[in-house]
């Protein structure tokens, strides 16, 4: 059609042949995967976890000689694995990651799009759960990604100190798959966060601060009852299953057990999800 | 066909929508009319499930619309503010729309086409105008072949012939048989398009029913005269107990008389008329007259304009225009 019809539309007889509608909760899934790719905005977003991880293990692998030739860090170096190297910049990426996973609900709200989403599924939980569904698969996607470039992209550094990671090797993939649920999980977080409060500014204030900042900040307090909340924060807590070197965060939570940290970090990624599937059910759009 | 019965929104302590009940028939185009923040909009958002009523019930269709098995066959609806993503094509809005009914993208193609968007459509909305947004709104309204519309303010912001294309489609339709429900600020637009009117004010209803017997039911035909000696045949009509307003010096507006008796009275003065003419009320006249206790949110500007009226009808009433 040219232009000209948005100068002067004809009045278009209705098409008479009845249109067949039939919602599912599969339907509804691809709308928000529809919804989730059209935005430039995630593209973006994906993209930079991905440069995150990479770059942040490329990073621990270059400096690995000068830590060999530093006898303070040699036992450091001693204690790192290539498996953490690799997946080392999870604790950046999951940034980018929560910020996706914030924005995925209230981009909606800020934007008014919310009213047509809930216009077409007036049931509302099922475009939460699908939210979820997309969301999650495009961060384990994405998460798969990064860890694979940085393995690729580490080997040659990692090859000197023999670290490259033995994929035979069943303590390899705990590391990889922990690295990506926990990604996922920390998406989820943030989207239950942003389905909570609704404005984009505070669900990402809140779900940086618990993923990271509270844990970094937290961590210089040596009162007992704080070392125990720090132990059940999420970044910490993925040490129980991430192991991770000495000095970073993720070693705060050796307290917990690996099982006990996969059910914390699960806990953050469901709880605030469902108060949020509730709230969206009873709340005003 | 929506029926509201006892129909309540509050908002803390603000009353948008007060206990109203009424049904918006099917095979006809029902007006929504009422000063700004009448409750117009938080009504049509609680007929689609958007917002919970505090108390009383609204169904389309004969249930709650929220429990339509396929909700946007059952109602399309074009909602005031734009509910777009800014960052996206209106394309994929529509798909992301289409997706959650299964519906085929040959029919987004197909409503992108009847709403004269083809040439944008792989555009981001954020870049769009306010008529080009209005026309995605009524192309996502219409998506499903819905039975019923609702149309916040649908030609805000269209072109003239965008203004004509929506006057045709909602009475295409409505004589398909559809339910069309459809507010607008524009008295004359709304005239020419609907059938049935409901006025709310305040969140309550002020008036009901088809367009001319609303309009009826407020002002009486008036009969415009237009003489030079105005003044005289005022004061005699003002014996009779005839409502006399006069718009401009020389013409004066009779309610409570027709024209014939006008012209007997006149004539028997000896009173020149220029002009004698039955008129009926606008739908603006009706509507300014029915709201004029409703309106929450006058401007002074027309506060400053109807003094001026007002003084003008004053002068006029005794025609000296000469002596100053
Ligand atoms: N979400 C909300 N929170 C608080 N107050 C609201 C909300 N939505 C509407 N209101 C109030 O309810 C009243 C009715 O608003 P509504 O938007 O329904 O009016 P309207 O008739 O559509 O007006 P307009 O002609 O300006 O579009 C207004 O006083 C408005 O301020
Ligand atoms: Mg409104």
């Amino acid at each position: 059609m040219s232009t000209t019809a948005v100068a002067a539309p004809v009045p278009t007889p209705l098409p008479r042949a009845v249109v067949a509608a039939r919602p599912t909760f599969g339907g509804v899934v691809r709308g928000e995967l529809t919804k989730l790719l059209s935005l430039r905005s995630t593209w973006w977003t994906l993209a930079t976890t991905v440069l995150l991880m990479t770059g942040v293990s490329l990073a621990v692998a270059g400096s690995l000689d000068s830590m060999a030739a530093d006898p303070s860090t040699a036992a450091e170096l001693a204690a790192l694995t290539g498996p953490v190297v690799v997946s080392g910049g999870f604790q950046l990426g999951m940034l980018a990651i929560a910020v996706l996973g914030a924005l995925v609900m209230t981009g909606e709200y800020s934007t008014g799009m919310i009213r047509s989403t809930l216009a077409a599924v007036p049931t509302r939980v099922p475009v939460l759960a699908a939210k979820a569904t997309v969301l999650a698969v495009a961060t384990a996607v994405v998460a798969t990604l990064g860890i694979a470039l940085s393995y690729l992209a580490t080997m040659p550094l990692l090859a000197d100190h023999d670290l490259v990671p033995r994929l035979a090797e069943a303590d390899t993939w705990r590391v990889f798959g922990g690295t990506v649920f926990f990604m996922v999980a920390a998406a989820l977080f943030a989207l239950g966060v942003g389905t909570l409060l609704r404005s984009s500014a505070g669900a990402i204030t809140v779900a940086l601060s618990v993923l990271l900042l509270l844990p970094t900040l937290l961590v210089f307090i040596t009162l007992d009852w704080v070392e125990t909340v720090v132990d059940y924060l999420p970044l910490p807590a993925s040490g129980a299953f991430l192991g991770g070197g000495e000095d970073s965060l993720s070693a705060v939570g050796d307290e917990l057990a690996p099982s006990a940290g996969v059910l914390v970090v699960a806990a953050y990624a469901i709880v605030p999800l469902i108060a949020g599937a509730l709230a969206l059910r009873r709340r005003d759009a | 066909m929506i029926e509201a019965h006892e129909l309540t929104k509050r908002y803390g302590e603000k009353t948008a929508v007060d206990g109203i009940s009424f049904t918006i028939a099917p095979g006809s185009v029902t007006g929504f009319l009422g000063p700004n923040g009448a409750g117009k909009s938080t009504t049509m958002r609680m007929i689609m499930g958007l917002d919970r009523p505090t108390s009383g019930t609204v169904t389309v269709n004969g249930r709650p619309y929220a429990e339509h098995r396929s909700p946007l066959s059952e109602v399309g609806a074009l909602l005031d503010a734009k509910a777009v993503h800014p960052g996206r094509s209106a394309r994929s809005h529509l798909r992301t729309m289409a997706a959650t009914h299964n519906i085929p993208s040959s029919r987004v193609d197909e409503v992108i086409e009847m709403t004269g968007l083809a040439a944008v459509a792989g555009k981001r909305v954020g870049g769009f105008s306010l008529g080009m947004g209005q026309r995605l709104g009524i192309a996502s309204a219409m998506l499903a072949d819905p039975r019923t519309l609702i149309l916040d303010e649908p030609v805000n912001g269209l072109d003239p012939e965008g203004v004509q294309w929506v006057r045709r489609l909602v009475r295409t339709l409505a004589d398909e048989g559809r339910t069309v429900f459809l507010s607008s600020h524009l008295m004359s637009e709304m005239a020419q398009t609907a059938d049935q009117l409901l006025v709310i004010g305040r969140g309550r209803i002020i008036a009901a029913g088809p367009v001319q017997e609303v309009i009826d039911s407020v002002s009486a035909a008036a009969v415009r005269v237009r003489t030079p000696r105005a003044g005289e045949l005022a004061d005699l009509l003002q014996a009779d107990g005839v409502t006399i307003s006069s718009p401009e010096p020389g013409t004066l507006d009779l309610r409570g008389i027709d024209a014939a008796d006008v012209g007997e009275l006149a004539c028997a003065a000896g009173i020149a008329l220029h002009e004698l003419c039955p008129r009926s009320a606008t739908l603006e006249e009706a509507y300014m007259s029915l709201t004029q206790d409703a309106v929450e949110y006058r401007s002074d500007l027309a506060a400053t304009t109807s003094a001026a009226t007002t003084s003008a009808a004053t002068t006029s009433a005794v025609p000296e225009e000469g002596s100053r």
